[in-house]
Order: C-alpha cells, then sequence, then structure tokens
C-alpha cells in the first residue's frame, strides 16, 4: 500500500510538473495575447489623454498662442491668482457649490416616497428619469423661456395671484447665477433618485418593521435609518453632482446666458473656453484648466477610496 | 383610524409625485406645443400649425446635421466598444506584465475633465493632424473621452465570466481572438448595450467637441446647429423648439427603450 500510494504521489508529481511547464508557455502566450487586446485602447488613451494633459500642464507655463510658445514659468498661475475675474468665476463654481446640497436632498425626499410604491410609482420613475436623456442644449433653450421676463415663470406667478413677484433673473449676475443653479438641480434630479432608489433597495426591510413596530413615524424612520444607512450612496451622488456641476455645465451655460451677465454665470469650465478660443491665450487658458483638473481630482480621489473601502 | 390615516399619508405622497412630475414634464411640454405654433400664435397662445418647422428647415440644414450627428455618434460608439471590449478581456481574463497599472492608468482617464486638455486636444487634431472639421477627428476624441468608463465596465463584466470557460476552450486548441469573438463578446451582450446607450445619449447630446472640432456648418452636429442658431438670437422661439424637440427624439426614443440599460451603467459605480 505504501509503495503503491508513493508511486501514484510520484507520477502525479511529475505529470504536476509537466502540466506547470506547458502551463508556463501557456502563460506567456496568454500574455502575449493580453498585450495585444490591450493595444487598442493603450494607444487611443495614450494619444488623446494622456499626452493631453501633460501637454495642458506643460504649456501652461508658457505663453502660446497654439503655433509658438514661450517659456515663462509660473506667470500664468500668478496672473491667474491675482486676475478678480478668476475670483469672481470661483464665487460662481461656489454657488454651484452651494446648491448641491438641495440637488442631494430632495432626490432623496423623493427617492423616500416612490420607495413606498404608491400607485404609479414606475411612471413617475421614468417621467423623472426623463432629463437624464436630453442634452443640456435643449434644456438650457426651454429654461431661457422659463425664466425670461416674459417667461413662464412670471405667467405661472401672476396666474397664482402673486404677479407682483415678476422677476426677470436673467438680466442679474447673481440671479442669473440662481437660475442657473436652479436649471442644474432639476437635470440632475431624476439621476440623483435613480441612485437612492438604487440604494434604498438595497436596504432591509426588516430594520423598517422593526422600526415602525417601535413606534417610529415616517419622518423618524427617514433620518435615523434611511439617511444613514444609504450614506455611500449620498457620497457617491455627491461626488457625481460635483463633477457634473464643474465639468458639465458648459453647453447648458453656452445657451442660457452665454457666461453673463458680465462674468455672472462664467464658471472654471466656462472660462477656460472663453480665455481660449474667445480671447485666445492658450498658455493661460491651460493654467486654468489644471486649476480645473486639481480640483477634480482632489474630489476623485475622495471618490476611488470610497470605491476602494467597497472592493475590500 | 389607523389605516385612515395611512390611506392619508399615502394620498399626500402621490399628491408630492404629481406635484414633481409637473414640474418635471411641464419644459417638455412646453417644447412640444411651442414647437407646433407660429410666432403669433405662440404670442397669443391660440391655434396650431406647422410654420415653425418650415422656418426651422429654412434656417438650419436639419437632414444634414442629422446626417452629421448619426456618423459622428456612430462612428465613436463603435470605436468605444471595439476598444473597451478588447481591452476589458485582457485586463480581467488574460493580463499582461503591468497590467495592473495600466488599467489604473486608464481609470484616472475618467478623472479628466475635457475642458483641462481641450486646447492641446484642439492644437493636436486641428494643426497637428489636420482632422479639423472632419467626423474623424470628433470621433476620436469623443472615443478617448469615453473609453475609460466603458473600460472599466467591460472589465468588471467579464470579471464575472468564469476563467474555467476560457482555459477549457484554450485547451480544445481555440485561440484567444476565437474565445473572445466566439464566447467572449456573445455573453457580454447585456454589457455592450449599456456601453452603447450611455455613450449614445453622452455623445449625441454633447456641444463643446462638436463646437469645436466639427464648425464648418457641412460637418456640424444638430447639437451644435441648435446652439448656435439660439445665441445668434434671430430665430423665433417656435422653430427653435422644432428644432430642441427633432434633436432630442432620437436619445429619447433610446432612453425610453433601454431605460434599464442606462440605470444599470449609471449606478454601476455604487453598486459593483
Amino acid at each position: 500500500m505504501t509503495t503503491l500510494s508513493t508511486a501514484t504521489d510520484g507520477a502525479a508529481r511529475g505529470r504536476g510538473r509537466r502540466w506547470r511547464a506547458s502551463g508556463s508557455r501557456l502563460r506567456t502566450s496568454q500574455r502575449r495575447a493580453g498585450l495585444l487586446f490591450a493595444v487598442p485602447v493603450i494607444v487611443l488613451e495614450l494619444l488623446l489623454l494622456a499626452v493631453p494633459i501633460a501637454q495642458a500642464v506643460y504649456f501652461s507655463f508658457t505663453r502660446w498662442d497654439g503655433i509658438s510658445s514661450t517659456w515663462v514659468g509660473t506667470a500664468n498661475y500668478a496672473r491667474l491668482f491675482s486676475d478678480p475675474t478668476f475670483w469672481r468665476v470661483i464665487e460662481n463654481n461656489l454657488l454651484l457649490l452651494a446648491s448641491i446640497p438641495f440637488a442631494i436632498l430632495i432626490p432623496l425626499l423623493v427617492a423616500y416616497l416612490l420607495n413606498e410604491h404608491v400607485p404609479g410609482w414606475r411612471f413617475f420613475r421614468s417621467a423623472y428619469f426623463l432629463p437624464t436623456a436630453i442634452s443640456w442644449v435643449v434644456i438650457g433653450m426651454v429654461a431661457l423661456r422659463v425664466f425670461a421676463g416674459e417667461g413662464i415663470l412670471n405667467h405661472v406667478l401672476s396666474a397664482f395671484g402673486l404677479g407682483f413677484i415678476h422677476t426677470d433673473l436673467l438680466s442679474g449676475e447673481l440671479s442669473a447665477m440662481v437660475a442657473v443653479a436652479i436649471t442644474f438641480i432639476w437635470s440632475v434630479f431624476g439621476t440623483n433618485t435613480i441612485i437612492f432608489i438604487t440604494g434604498m433597495a438595497t436596504l432591509d426591510r426588516d430594520v423598517y418593521e422593526a422600526a415602525r413596530v417601535d413606534g417610529a413615524g415616517g419622518f423618524t424612520t427617514f433620518v435615523q435609518i434611511t439617511i444613514p444607512m444609504l450614506m455611500r450612496f449620498i457620497q457617491f451622488a455627491f461626488i457625481l453632482t460635483l463633477i457634473t456641476a464643474f465639468t458639465a455645465l458648459f453647453s447648458l451655460i453656452f445657451v442660457m446666458t452665454g457666461g453673463g451677465p458680465g462674468y455672472g454665470t462664467t464658471t472654471l469650465e466656462f472660462y477656460v473656453y472663453q480665455q481660449g478660443f474667445q480671447v485666445g491665450v492658450f498658455g493661460y487658458a491651460a493654467a486654468i484648466g489644471i486649476v480645473l483638473f486639481a480640483i477634480v481630482f482632489a474630489v476623485s480621489l475622495a471618490q476611488l477610496r470610497i470605491f476602494r473601502s467597497r472592493l475590500d | 383610524m389607523g389605516i385612515t390615516r395611512r390611506r392619508i399619508t399615502r394620498s399626500l405622497m402621490f399628491l408630492i409625485l404629481c406635484v414633481v412630475v409637473v414640474v418635471m414634464l411641464f419644459p417638455f411640454v412646453f417644447m412640444v406645443l411651442t414647437a407646433f405654433k407660429s410666432e403669433d400664435q405662440y404670442i397669443s397662445g391660440n391655434g396650431f400649425s406647422l410654420d415653425s418647422w418650415a422656418e426651422l428647415f429654412n434656417v438650419l440644414p436639419v437632414v444634414q446635421e442629422l446626417i452629421n450627428s448619426t456618423v459622428v455618434t456612430a462612428g465613436a460608439v463603435v470605436l468605444i466598444i471595439v476598444v473597451s471590449t478588447t481591452g476589458g478581456y485582457a485586463f480581467a481574463k488574460l493580463g499582461f506584465r503591468g497590467s495592473g497599472m495600466v488599467f489604473l492608468a486608464i481609470l484616472a482617464g475618467m478623472m479628466i475633465p475635457m475642458q483641462s486638455i481641450i486646447i492641446p486636444e484642439f492644437v493636436n487634431i486641428a494643426r497637428v493632424a489636420h482632422l479639423n472639421n472632419q467626423y474623424l477627428g470628433a470621433v476620436l476624441v469623443y472615443a478617448a473621452l469615453g473609453a475609460p468608463f466603458a473600460t472599466y465596465l467591460m472589465t468588471t463584466y467579464y470579471r464575472g465570466i468564469p476563467s474555467e470557460l476560457i482555459e477549457a476552450s484554450v485547451m480544445d486548441g481555440a485561440s484567444y481572438w476565437q474565445v473572445f469573438r466566439k464566447l467572449m463578446l456573445p455573453l457580454s451582450i447585456p454589457a455592450i448595450t449599456t456601453v452603447a446607450v450611455l455613450q449614445f445619449i453622452q455623445i449625441w447630446d454633447d456641444l463643446l467637441i462638436g463646437l469645436l472640432f466639427l464648425n464648418d456648418p457641412q460637418v456640424r452636429t444638430i447639437t451644435v446647429g441648435l446652439a448656435v442658431i439660439q445665441t445668434g438670437r434671430v430665430v423665433n422661439v417656435p422653430a427653435l423648439m422644432a428644432g430642441s424637440l427633432l434633436s432630442a427624439l432620437p436619445a429619447v426614443v433610446v432612453y425610453l427603450i433601454f431605460q434599464r440599460n442606462l440605470i444599470q451603467g449609471l449606478t454601476m459605480g455604487v453598486n459593483k
């Protein structure tokens, strides 16, 4: 018995070695195939993403018109940080930042209501999500008619006997930015609602039942159970909304206000476009783009952390 | 008492949800109704006509722009699917020296805002590659911007396919290319659909890339054409709404058909 088992062990070991040898040949050819399959995406991202971001960093230290460039060190950044317009633009970004709590809280409440599955909740969900498919250009186009002096908003106000509030939001710097922010909140409402509904679907119904048995009301359960248990989804929605606010509103602003009146609705991303393609100072515009990148990068790193903690 | 209270609460909830629907859909109702009015009817608020459409086709080469949008969007979506499926297969299943690092680097691409690279990108495409005002230039830029997330999505999806399936096929003498074509691609149709839907909507709706890289009226997309006549402020509101409706329609149809895929792709970031 002992000899037999030793013999089979040996045979198995021998076969194992042979297997491993052919396995490693397999490994090599697999890796070669792996590299080949990855080449298209690597080349694309290298040429059209990695190289341009490196160029953007380099040219942000130059005076550049697209053809010739002169190294100017940190002059662009020095000029940027002493440029009052830049700080005016940052204020607009801060106003967008301040609007994010609304863009989170309203969808959170509505998702909570939808999750109760009142009649027609599927229709409600689809209707809320619809703007996600609509371009910012079209949204801006309609928003313009909503907020205009003779626009829909004023008609609605008069219809409710509130005609005395007659507003012309787009004509003032701050109020125009508020109009942009409202449109923005309206646009991301559906996306965030969907994120929260998805989150609520993962929650354990038993916890709610237990809370109800303990006599907790709807509002108490919402604040003490739903919100804490959805924290991961709230963080995700916050970061997504922030990145949208800072990098995806170009088209909306382009159509709605063109960045005005004055610099009233010029945000960082719009300022890059203005300085680059309307003024034509490419180096300076690149520096503004790098500042924007730094902000988004910092926020995204926070997001990556959330991803990581999920993966572990 | 308990049941009455519950009924009142639920009616109240229903009412709130209805109010939200009105707020969310009203702009679209306005758009659709206004699109079928003449300028006078728009001002007076009564009647319907097709004048706005005549005006729209008069001021905007609508058909050409729809063709341009279709070509650019389709080209970019196809390119994104090609690089993200091959790349996803490589990162999830095959691997190579440093593939983990390369994958992370591509994911990092998601953090780069379009506006941060737009100036060098424009100079490279327009003045170095001379692809300005050609479909290919915009297609490449859209593909490069969309591919990182698509690659992430495909890689995650392929990781869920058991490696034993691939190993068994390879043992049976199939090449890695055959495994990709006959096994991985058919298995990943749902993920590919999600990528296609997300990217279709994003690219069809985009303004900035089109505005810069396809500036010539001959190659302009419908979204760019619309934004440009809006800022010109010479076209009447009903015609603008007709244009808005027309440009929004393809993406809305795709949304209505593939709503589930869109939601899946969107919530992918937190769920998986």
